[in-house]
C-alpha cells in the first residue's frame, strides 16, 4: 500500500513538471501497468482495493498503479491516449466507438454479468416497470439517455410520454419528489435515500426488462493485447482472487480501506457496505468472476442491437480468461 | 423613501464606514438561518447555517488534503498564468503588432466558458496539469491587461528624462514603466488570485483523481446532503475570499493606497497603426489565424492521439466531409437553436438586474459597499452546490436557465455601472441640482447618461459569462442545448462533436462579444463618448 501511494504521490508530481513546459507524457509507454476506473474509489472497484492490499497483483510480477475516474473521465480515452493500459467501461459506448469509429478495441472480460443500472424511486411512489414510467418524470445522466430509450422501445413505452431530465448523481430532486424517479446504480443508491431521506428506495434493473448488457467490461486496445497478453492474464487473475476474496464477506473489506481508499471521497464505510453486498449477485459467475459466456455476450450484442449499435463476436476476446 | 429623495438624511458622524456592510451580512446570515431552521426554502433543501457548520466540523478531518491539492494546483496556475500574462503584457506594450496579432487569442481566451474547455483539458492532459492549466486561464486576462494598462498610463516625464540621459526603449520599461506598472499589476493579481482557484476547482470536479475540494464535491454530490455540498461550496469561497485578500494586503503595502478593482472587460488599446508595411487586413486575418495555430500546436506537441485530439482542420473535417457530417450539423445547429436565444435574453436580464440595482444604490448610498462581500460570495460559490436548490426552486424550464444566468452575470456588471455612477463629474451633477431637481431627475438627466460606457463595459463583462450560466444550466438542470450535447458526446465518445461544441461555443461567445464591440463604437461616437475600460 504504502509503495502504491508513493508511487501516485510521484505521478502526481510528474504530472506537474509536465504541465510547465507543454511537454507529452503520452510518449512514454509505461513500463508497469496502469488501470483507469470508471469513476471515483467507492465500493464499485473494492475488488482490486483487496487485490492491492494483499499484494495479489505484486505476487503476479504486476507494477500497477490506479487511476481514479470521473464524470469528465471517458475511461477508453485513457487507453486511446495511452496513459492507462486497461480499462473499465459501460460495453455501449465501447462498442459505439468500434462501430462508428473504427476504435481498435478488444473486450476481455466484465466485471458485472448484470448491469447495476436500475429505475429507482421512492417507495411511497413505487415504479415498478417500464410501462409505469408514462407520464413521469425521469431523471437520466445524459451518457445514458441511449440505454434508457432502448429499454423503453423494448418495452412498448411511448418515449415521448416520459419527461426526461438530466441527472446530476445527487438524489436530493428525488427525495423531495421534483421528479419521480432517476437511473443510477441499484446497489448504491437506495441505500443513500434511506439514509439522507428517511424514506425506502424502490428499483428495478434495466437488465430485468430487456436491456440485457453487461457493465464495467474489461477493455484493451488490439495494440495492448498483442504486446502485454502476459500481464493482462496476470492482471485478470490477480483481479478476480481480490474479487473472491472480497465478496467471501462483502462486510469485510470496505472498513480496512476507510483510512485509505475510501478516505476523504465523502461517503460513508455503511454505505460502501451496502453497495458491496448489493453488487455480490450482480459480479458472481459459475465461471468465475470476468467469466463472459457465450449466451451473455449474445444477449449484450441483441441489446445493443436494438439501440441500433451493431456489435459482432469478436469484439469480445475470451481467450485470456480461459488461460486464467 | 420620499423623504430621502427630497432631503438626504445625514450621516451620523459616529457610524464608522464598515458599519452598514456588517450590519447588513448579519441580518443576512439571521435571514438565512431562520429560513434553513424552518424550513422555509424549498422544503429544506437550503440547510441554515448551523446546519452547514455542524457538517463541516464532523468532516473537518476530510478536509486538510483536499484543500491542501486544491491549493496547490492554484498556485501552479496562479504562479504560471501571471508569468506568462506579464510577459505577454510587456510584449504587446513594446511591440504595438504583437498586440494586434493577438488581439483574437485575447478575446478567446477572455471569452471561453470554461465549462467547454474542461473536458477537453481531461481529454489532452494528465495529472493536474488540466488544473494548473484552467487556474492559468483564470488569471491570464485580468494580468495581461492590467500589465498593459500599468505600462501604458506613465509619468512622461520620467521617460524622458531616461532619453535625454541616451536610454533606450528598455531602459524606459526597466526605469519607468515596470515600476509604475508595479501598483496596477498588484491590483491585478488581487483579482487573479480567486479566479485561480476557482479554475482549479472546476479542473477537479471533471478531471478524475483522489484529492482535490471539486473531488470532494462531486463524491458527495450523491450523497443528498445539502449540508454537505454548502460547506465545500463555502470552503471554497473562504479560499477564494482569502486569496483575493491577502493580495489586497500585499498591494496596499506596496503601493500605500488600496485601489478598488474591477474586472477589464476591454482589450488594451492596439496602439498606434504601423504603416502600410502590414496591412490592417493581414493584421485582421492573423489575429484570427493565431489562436487556431495555437490549437493545432497544443494538438501537435501534447503528441495526442489523432482519435481524440481534434486540430481545427479535424474540427471541419468532422462538421462538412464525413459520412455523419450532416447528421452533426443539426445536432449542432439544433442545439445553437436552443441556446442562443437564452443567452441573449440572459444577457439583457443580467446587465437589467445589475442596471436596476447599481440605480437603486445610486439612490440609497451606502447599499453598494453593503454588498460587496455577497458579489464576491456570489461569483465564487461553485454553482454545482447550490443548482439543486435552483432545480428545486424553479424547475427545470426556462426559468432557471434565466435565474442560473442572471446570478453569473448580475454582479460583475453590477460593480462596472456602480463605479460608472460613481464617477459622474461633480459639475454635472451639480446643474440639475442648482435647477431643484431630485435624485431621481438628477440621475435621468445626467447619472444613467454618463454611466453609457461603463454600461457597455459591463456588457462586454456579461456576455461571455450569460453563455456560460446557460451552459450549465442546460448541463445540469434542462438537459438541453450546447451544455447537454458536450455532455452527451463525452459519453458517447464523440470525440469530434465534443471539439466542435467547444470551439462552437467558443465562437459564439467572440461573436457576441464583437457585436457589444461594434454597437458600443458607433453609439459612443454619436454621443461624442469614450468608452470605458
Amino acid at each position: 500500500m504504502r509503495m502504491t501511494i508513493n508511487r501516485r504521490r510521484f505521478m502526481t508530481l510528474a504530472a506537474a513538471g509536465a504541465a510547465l513546459p507543454a511537454v507529452s507524457r503520452f510518449a512514454y509507454a509505461a513500463d508497469p501497468l496502469a488501470m483507469q476506473a470508471a469513476w471515483i474509489n467507492d465500493a464499485e472497484f473494492t475488488g482490486y482495493f483487496t487485490a492491492f492490499d494483499n499484494d495479489y497483483y505484486k505476487d503476479e510480477g504486476l507494477d500497477l498503479s490506479y487511476l481514479s475516474g470521473g464524470p469528465d473521465v471517458i475511461p477508453e480515452s485513457s487507453i486511446i491516449a495511452g496513459k492507462a493500459d486497461l480499462t473499465l467501461t459501460t460495453p455501449d459506448t465501447t462498442i459505439k466507438a468500434i462501430v462508428e469509429q473504427g476504435a481498435k478495441f478488444k473486450i476481455i472480460g466484465t466485471q458485472y454479468q448484470k448491469n447495476p443500472h436500475g429505475i429507482i424511486s421512492l417507495a411511497s411512489k413505487p415504479i415498478s416497470n417500464p410501462k409505469q414510467l408514462e407520464g413521469k418524470t425521469l431523471a437520466v445522466p445524459p451518457v445514458n439517455v441511449i440505454s434508457v430509450e432502448v429499454m423503453l422501445k423494448i418495452n412498448d413505452v411511448d418515449r415521448d410520454k416520459v419527461n426526461i431530465v438530466p441527472y446530476a448523481y445527487d438524489p436530493t430532486p428525488l427525495i423531495k419528489g421534483e421528479i419521480d424517479a432517476s437511473l443510477d446504480f441499484t446497489t448504491n443508491v437506495p441505500y443513500t435515500i434511506k439514509q439522507a431521506g428517511g424514506v425506502d428506495a424502490h428499483s428495478f434493473l434495466l437488465y430485468d426488462y430487456g436491456y440485457t448488457i453487461f457493465q464495467d467490461t474489461v477493455v484493451v486496445t488490439e495494440e495492448t493485447l498483442a504486446t502485454r497478453r502476459k500481464e493482462l492474464v496476470s492482471w485478470l487473475r490477480a483481479s478476480r482472487k481480490g474479487w473472491d476474496e472480497n465478496l467471501k464477506d462483502p462486510n469485510a473489506y470496505p472498513p480496512k480501506f476507510a483510512e485509505t481508499w475510501f478516505k476523504g471521497t465523502g461517503r460513508t464505510i455503511d454505505n460502501e457496505i451496502f453497495f458491496n453486498n448489493a453488487q455480490k449477485p450482480l459480479i458472481e459467475n459459475p465461471g468465475g468472476v470476468f467469466a463472459m459466456s457465450e449466451d451473455g455476450i449474445a444477449k449484450t450484442l441483441d441489446a445493443l442491437g436494438q439501440a441500433g449499435i451493431k456489435g459482432t463476436r469478436d469484439m469480445f476476446d475470451t481467450t485470456l480468461l480461459q488461460e486464467v | 423613501m420620499a423623504a430621502e429623495q427630497v432631503l438626504p438624511a445625514p450621516k451620523p458622524l459616529n457610524q464608522a464606514p464598515w458599519f452598514a456592510p456588517v450590519r447588513n451580512i448579519v441580518i443576512l446570515l439571521v435571514l438565512w438561518e431562520v429560513a434553513g431552521r424552518f424550513h422555509l426554502v424549498a422544503d429544506g433543501a437550503l440547510p441554515s447555517l448551523t446546519a452547514i457548520v455542524e457538517r463541516f466540523w464532523a468532516d473537518r478531518a476530510d478536509y486538510p488534503a483536499h484543500v491542501w491539492s486544491t491549493l496547490v494546483s492554484s498556485a501552479l496556475g496562479f504562479a504560471i498564468g501571471n508569468i506568462v500574462a506579464v510577459a505577454a503584457g510587456i510584449l504587446f506594450v513594446l511591440s504595438p503588432l504583437a498586440a494586434r496579432l493577438f488581439r483574437g487569442f485575447n478575446v478567446t481566451i477572455f471569452a471561453v466558458p470554461t465549462i467547454a474547455i474542461a473536458p477537453i483539458l481531461a481529454l489532452t492532459m494528465t495529472g493536474i496539469s488540466p488544473r494548473v492549466t484552467l487556474a492559468a486561464m483564470g488569471c491570464y486576462f485580468v494580468t495581461m491587461t492590467a500589465t498593459v494598462v500599468g505600462l501604458t498610463q506613465i509619468d512622461l516625464r520620467s521617460a524622458d528624462l531616461v532619453r535625454a540621459y541616451g536610454g533606450g526603449k528598455w531602459d524606459v520599461m526597466r526605469f519607468v514603466q515596470l515600476r509604475s506598472a508595479l501598483p496596477i499589476i498588484l491590483a491585478g493579481l488581487q483579482v487573479a488570485a480567486p479566479n485561480a482557484v476557482l479554475g482549479a476547482i472546476l479542473a477537479e470536479f471533471g478531471g478524475g483523481g483522489r484529492w482535490g475540494l471539486g473531488i470532494y464535491l462531486l463524491g458527495s454530490l450523491g450523497r443528498a446532503d445539502p449540508p454537505r455540498l454548502w460547506s465545500i461550496g463555502l470552503v471554497a469561497t473562504a479560499i477564494a475570499g482569502i486569496a483575493y485578500f491577502i493580495f489586497g494586503l500585499i498591494s496596499a503595502r506596496v503601493t500605500g493606497a488600496s485601489k478598488a478593482v474591477t474586472m477589464t472587460t476591454s482589450l488594451p488599446p492596439a496602439g498606434a497603426r504601423t504603416g502600410g508595411q502590414w496591412p490592417s487586413l493581414a493584421v485582421a486575418f492573423g489575429s484570427i489565424a493565431v489562436p487556431l495555430v495555437l490549437w493545432w500546436a497544443f494538438i501537435k506537441l501534447l503528441g495526442v492521439p489523432e482519435m481524440i485530439g481534434k486540430t481545427p482542420w479535424g474540427v471541419i473535417e468532422y462538421l462538412f466531409f464525413l459520412p455523419l457530417s450532416q447528421q452533426a450539423q443539426t445536432r449542432l445547429l439544433d442545439a445553437m437553436g436552443q441556446t442562443l436565444p437564452i443567452t441573449i435574453v440572459g444577457t439583457f436580464a443580467g446587465l437589467a438586474a445589475a442596471f436596476a440595482l447599481s440605480v437603486s444604490s445610486r439612490l440609497v448610498p451606502n447599499f453598494t459597499r453593503a454588498l460587496m462581500p455577497v458579489a464576491l460570495f456570489s461569483q465564487t460559490m461553485p454553482l454545482i452546490a447550490t443548482i439543486p436548490l435552483f432545480v428545486l426552486l424553479l424547475g427545470r424550464g426556462w426559468l432557471v436557465t434565466l435565474i442560473i444566468t442572471i446570478s453569473v452575470t448580475f454582479f460583475p456588471a453590477f460593480i462596472t455601472l456602480a463605479q460608472g455612477m460613481k464617477m459622474t463629474p461633480r459639475a454635472a451633477l451639480d446643474l440639475p441640482k442648482a435647477y431643484g431637481a431630485g435624485a431621481w431627475t438628477e440621475l435621468k438627466l445626467v447619472g444613467i447618461p454618463a454611466a453609457l460606457p461603463y454600461l457597455f463595459a459591463a456588457a462586454r463583462l456579461t456576455v461571455p459569462r450569460a453563455l456560460l450560466g446557460v451552459m450549465i444550466a442546460e448541463w445540469l438542470a434542462t438537459g438541453k442545448g450546447l451544455g447537454n450535447l458536450l455532455n452527451q458526446s463525452r459519453g458517447y465518445l464523440d470525440y469530434g462533436m465534443i471539439w466542435t461544441v467547444a470551439a462552437a461555443s467558443v465562437v459564439l461567445s467572440v461573436a457576441l462579444y464583437q457585436i457589444v464591440v461594434l454597437v458600443e463604437r458607433r453609439v459612443l461616437a454619436n454621443m461624442g463618448m469614450r468608452g470605458s475600460e
